[in-house]
């Protein structure tokens, strides 16, 4: 329902995403939650996550795709994210009033958009056939229409108490989220496989215009989002990452109904799908349930991996937005993927240059310089499962410049990678963390998300817990390692936005 | 006997059966659902404590981390700052955070709450200011020292008085960067009117006219332990965290108040249709609607259930998945505490359609006021409402964050209850008597901030089109040395 801008997500997270624990008596709360955790998974592979948590009487459910942006390529940008609006169209059960009668109608219907394609993409195109094909569309839409039961999935959930009912796409996942009562759990578990059993991608034109209007809401007309479409799309030139996960607008006029049936079928195979469940269940019951209701999925191969690396960057780039606007300015450099061992110093290094009121930027570029009005750091820029970037951005301060934030920016990035950072600084660095990652855990939605983040991108969900071992062990050397090793100008991109005259 | 053994064996046979059945029968999403009882919510006790000084307490334990949380109503707000010196509760409340106090500067207390990783903030909106604060337990002695010593303290330095200044103006020189933010912004001041404090905003002149006098007058007039009240959770026990809290944020003086009831909103009903051109943007943002009410009103139930069909059923089953118009639309008749909230409805549609997707955002708004809503639609609005009921008591903070702002307000403290009472009996004659006496869709304000070149139809269309400057005054000239 909902495409998650990861850029937002980040900045407004950059300030509680990390992982460490250095305090004893958490060291003790999180094993006893992961010794909670149970784990069980059906013979086609599709994987489930619980942790019975019995404070009330409500359970949450995280169905984790392992598939993304990053998955797409060029003609179909932004399927992933159009898929998940379609994953709320219900089924052969759910959303229609007679689908026999409904599928032959959408199979014409994709049949003469095929046919309006292949005559416009004519160099001289039969306006005449055209306009009378299209009007044969518009009445064939309208015959489908009339066995649609209107967001009956979405009403079926809602009926019975789904609170959290969404989802969100992002560049490495594709990810559902509900909450319900927890005497619900059966009819979740018939509904939920249903939905990925028989999907109906119904009404697809009109969501797909309901797509570009996100497009347009969320990045068109924001000076923001055209910024952080360019940036990525300069500072990834070969990998996926390179391409925002709305996707290219001719993308979304382009693709059919056809292209995300395949796609549905290469990618969601119950392999490539991780569960996550946390409330007032019993995991044993929940295992039952699963292989029921869930084991009925016929099992299908794990997808290819995304082939293309981002090769290494030759000098540094800049990209640029005119807009009317005031300005803006944010800058990556290259990191391997979240799994790899330099992670938790990144973390740390991301962490002390630009995250709380104390942190380095803050200190000089808004206390001290006055010359900006928001500052920060974070990691996994746009995502982690791949090579990714860490990154600054700035806003600076009325009648102040891009420039003047840049230049202070890059003298404390100096400092650091010649001095490193103090152990006071790494120790706070340490607790924040610490108590962040705890923070995380008290709702049961975002408990689910972690666990299921954990197995699927870091390779095992015990890492949720296990993780901040690695962080505890980080020395000022460390920090000062990693800043000399990524922090390099020539491996860098600058993104701003500059005030249109 | 024998035959009582056989038919024992075949109850037992049966209800093996029948219990294997019942776990292994799968079900269609369409079958029929017997769900079992919800187990019961474990509602925490809350404490509740008034200190000598006047101080309101709520406290629950939480033990489940090793955290304490806590949060703070102050009965000021940004409706009671001068129409010369607006920005100023907001300048206030932020450098009583970052100003220091007469025993540490404020940097000094940045880094030793990062330190211990624990959060103090505090925020001014239109009739509350707000204090939250987030640490480990074991610190918890530490950061209520330093929450003491700020309230009861402040230095409100000159630097920091500075620094938010020229932040609060680079706000006002971004405020129309996003076409959003516009429309949220002037929708309000069509509603409330344009220096209403519900809906004004400042300027660089209102900014640059406040003095940390001014600031220290405002702190003066509101911040005291009789005009303040706490939620406090957390992993503690109730009776020690109150003396812990005696011991600190006790010795606070408490002083006769005067503070005046907030404004009143005195509102005209009138059809208007305002633009605001913006000829770099694709989409068009819309706002339609008028005044709303208070959430202490006995139609507030019935009204619930209209928003969620209208919200729902009317606008986005309608305008969105039938039409393909919109990403995010709504209409919900909004409710605040104690003035009145806004009629709003709203879409983000390409400009192309933009008279066209109001035509049909007022013809659903009508609709509802001229029609029962159907039995499906008034079953799910409701089901829903009860079936979500449980999630208001998921966690303990929910629930005494929830018991601190119904006594804010002076609210009943089972406000929550009553309101679902209520809701269990509203009828459809209901939902159209509420929409008919709340609603008057021929009286609506209609704001567009998009590019009208690009419009399939001109706005005068709707009526007479009022233009909105949104120019950002000029800041006032330095004075001369």
């Amino acid at each position: 329902m909902h495409c998650k801008k990861e850029f937002y997500r980040k900045l407004i997270l950059f300030l509680v995403f990390i992982a460490v624990f250095t305090c004893f008596s958490l060291a003790q709360t999180f094993e006893a939650v992961k010794n909670q955790v149970k784990v069980h998974t059906l013979k086609n592979e599709m994987k489930f996550i619980v942790l019975e948590r019995h404070d009330a009487p409500v359970v949450s459910f995280h169905v984790y795709a392992d598939v993304g942006s990053a998955n797409e390529s060029y003609g179909i940008t932004g399927i992933s994210h159009l898929l998940e609006h379609m994953a709320f169209k219900g089924s052969k059960v759910v959303g229609t009033t007679d689908y026999e009668a409904e599928i032959k109608v959408l199979n014409e219907l994709d049949a003469l958009y095929d046919e309006i394609k292949k005559e416009k993409s004519k160099v001289k195109p039969d306006e005449a056939k055209l306009k009378e094909m299209e009007e044969q569309f518009e009445s064939l839409r309208l015959k489908a229409k009339e066995y649609v039961a209107t967001d009956e999935f979405f009403d079926m959930m809602s009926k019975e108490g789904d609170r959290g009912l969404n989802a969100y796409t992002s560049n490495d996942a594709t990810q559902y989220i509900d909450s319900l009562p927890s005497n619900k759990l059966e009819f979740w578990m018939a509904m939920t496989s249903d939905r990925f059993l028989n999907p109906v991608f119904r009404e697809f034109f009109k969501e797909r215009d309901v797509v570009m209007e996100e497009r347009r809401l969320g990045l068109e007309t924001r000076p923001m989002g055209k910024l952080i479409e360019d940036f990525f799309a300069t500072a990834f030139k070969a990998h996926p990452y390179s391409h925002s996960v709305i996707g290219h607008m001719s993308d979304l006029q382009n693709i059919t109904r056809k292209d995300v049936e395949e796609y549905f079928k290469k990618y969601y195979g119950p392999s490539n799908l991780t569960v996550g469940i946390v409330g007032d269940v019993n995991p044993e019951e929940v295992f039952e349930m699963a292989e029921l209701y869930f084991g009925r999925i016929p099992s299908s191969p794990k997808p290819e991996p995304v082939r293309t690396e981002e090769p290494e960057q030759w000098g540094e780039r800049r990209v640029i937005v005119e807009a009317r606007s005031q300005p803006l300015i944010v800058g990556g450099y290259h990191r391997p993927d979240a799994r790899h061992q330099d992670d938790a110093a990144l973390e740390a290094l991301a962490n002390i240059l630009g995250q709380g009121r104390s942190s380095r930027l803050y200190q000089v570029l808004i206390k001290e310089k006055k010359v900006a009005i928001q500052t920060g750091s974070f990691n996994g820029f746009p995502d982690d499962k791949f090579p990714n970037l860490v990154a600054f951005f700035a806003f600076p301060a009325k009648d102040h410049t891009s420039a003047e934030c840049l230049e202070l920016i890059d003298k404390e990035i100096a400092r650091i990678k010649e001095e490193s950072v103090t152990s006071e600084e790494l120790t706070k660095f340490k607790r924040n963390a610490e108590k962040n990652i705890l923070n995380r855990m008290k709702s049961n939605s975002r408990m689910a998300a972690l666990l299921t983040y954990a197995d699927v991108v870091l390779g095992d969900w015990k890492l949720t817990f296990d993780q901040v071992k690695d962080i505890r062990a980080i020395t000022e050397e460390d920090v000062k390692r990693v800043a000399n090793t990524y922090l390099i100008k020539k491996h860098r991109t600058i993104g701003e936005i500059v005030p249109e005259k | 006997m024998k035959k009582q053994k056989i038919t024992n064996f075949t109850v037992f046979f049966i209800l093996i059966f029948l219990g294997v059945s019942s776990v292994f029968a799968q079900k269609g999403p369409k079958d029929k659902f017997v769900f079992g009882p919800l187990n019961p919510i474990k509602m925490p006790k809350v404490e509740t404590v008034e200190l000598k000084n006047g101080l309101k307490l709520f406290l629950v334990e939480d033990h489940e981390y090793p955290t304490i949380d806590l949060r703070a109503m102050v009965h000021t707000g940004s409706v009671y700052e001068p129409a010369s010196k607006i920005g100023l509760a907001s300048l206030t409340a932020q450098a009583l955070r970052t100003g220091g106090t007469t025993f540490q500067t404020g940097d000094e207390i940045d880094q030793e709450l990062e330190t211990m990783a624990a959060t103090i903030e505090t925020y001014m909106s239109r009739d509350n200011g707000y204090i939250m604060v987030s640490v480990l337990k074991e610190d918890i002695d530490k950061a209520l020292k330093i929450l003491t010593d700020i309230l009861m303290n402040p230095a409100f330095a000159e630097d920091k008085i500075r620094l938010e200044k020229i932040m609060q103006s680079s706000v006002i020189s971004r405020r129309n960067d996003e076409i959003m933010q516009i429309a949220n912004r002037e929708f309000g001041k069509l509603i409330y009117g344009r220096d209403n404090p519900y809906a004004r905003h400042p300027e660089y002149a209102t900014i640059a006219a406040v003095t940390r006098e001014d600031i220290v007058d405002f702190y003066k007039r509101y911040f005291y332990p009789n005009n303040t009240i706490m939620a406090v959770w957390g992993d503690f026990d109730a009776k020690s965290m109150t003396s812990k809290i005696r011991n600190t944020l006790g010795k606070w003086k408490s002083a006769k108040l005067n503070i005046p009831a907030v404004p009143t909103v005195k509102y005209q009903y009138k059809y208007t249709v305002n633009l605001i051109d913006k000829p770099d943007v694709n989409q068009s943002n819309i706002m339609i609607g008028h005044i709303g009410g208070l959430r202490s009103n006995p139609d507030f139930p019935a009204l619930n259930v209209m928003n969620s069909i209208l919200s729902w059923d009317r606008m986005f089953k309608k305008i969105r998945t039938d039409e393909g118009l919109a990403y995010a639309v709504w209409g919900y008749y909004g409710a605040s505490y104690q003035y009145p909230g806004i009629f709003s409805n709203g879409a983000q549609t390409k400009s192309e359609s933009t008279v066209y997707a109001i035509d049909l955002m007022l013809k659903q708004m009508k609709r509802i006021t001229e029609e029962e809503v159907t039995d499906d639609e008034l079953a799910r609005a409701k089901d829903e409402y009860l079936n979500t009921f449980v999630f208001n008591f998921d966690s303990k903070d929910k629930i005494v964050r929830r018991t601190m702002t119904y006594a804010y307000y002076n609210y009943p403290l089972d406000f929550m209850e009553k309101i679902k009472a209520k809701v269990e009996k509203v009828t459809k004659a209901d939902v159209l008597r509420v929409a008919k006496e709340y609603l008057r869709t021929d009286k609506v304000q209609i704001l567009v901030v998009g590019k009208k070149e690009d419009f399939d139809k001109p706005l005068s269309a709707l009526g007479p089109v009022n233009v909105i400057d949104i120019t950002i005054p000029s800041p006032p000239q330095p004075k001369e040395q």
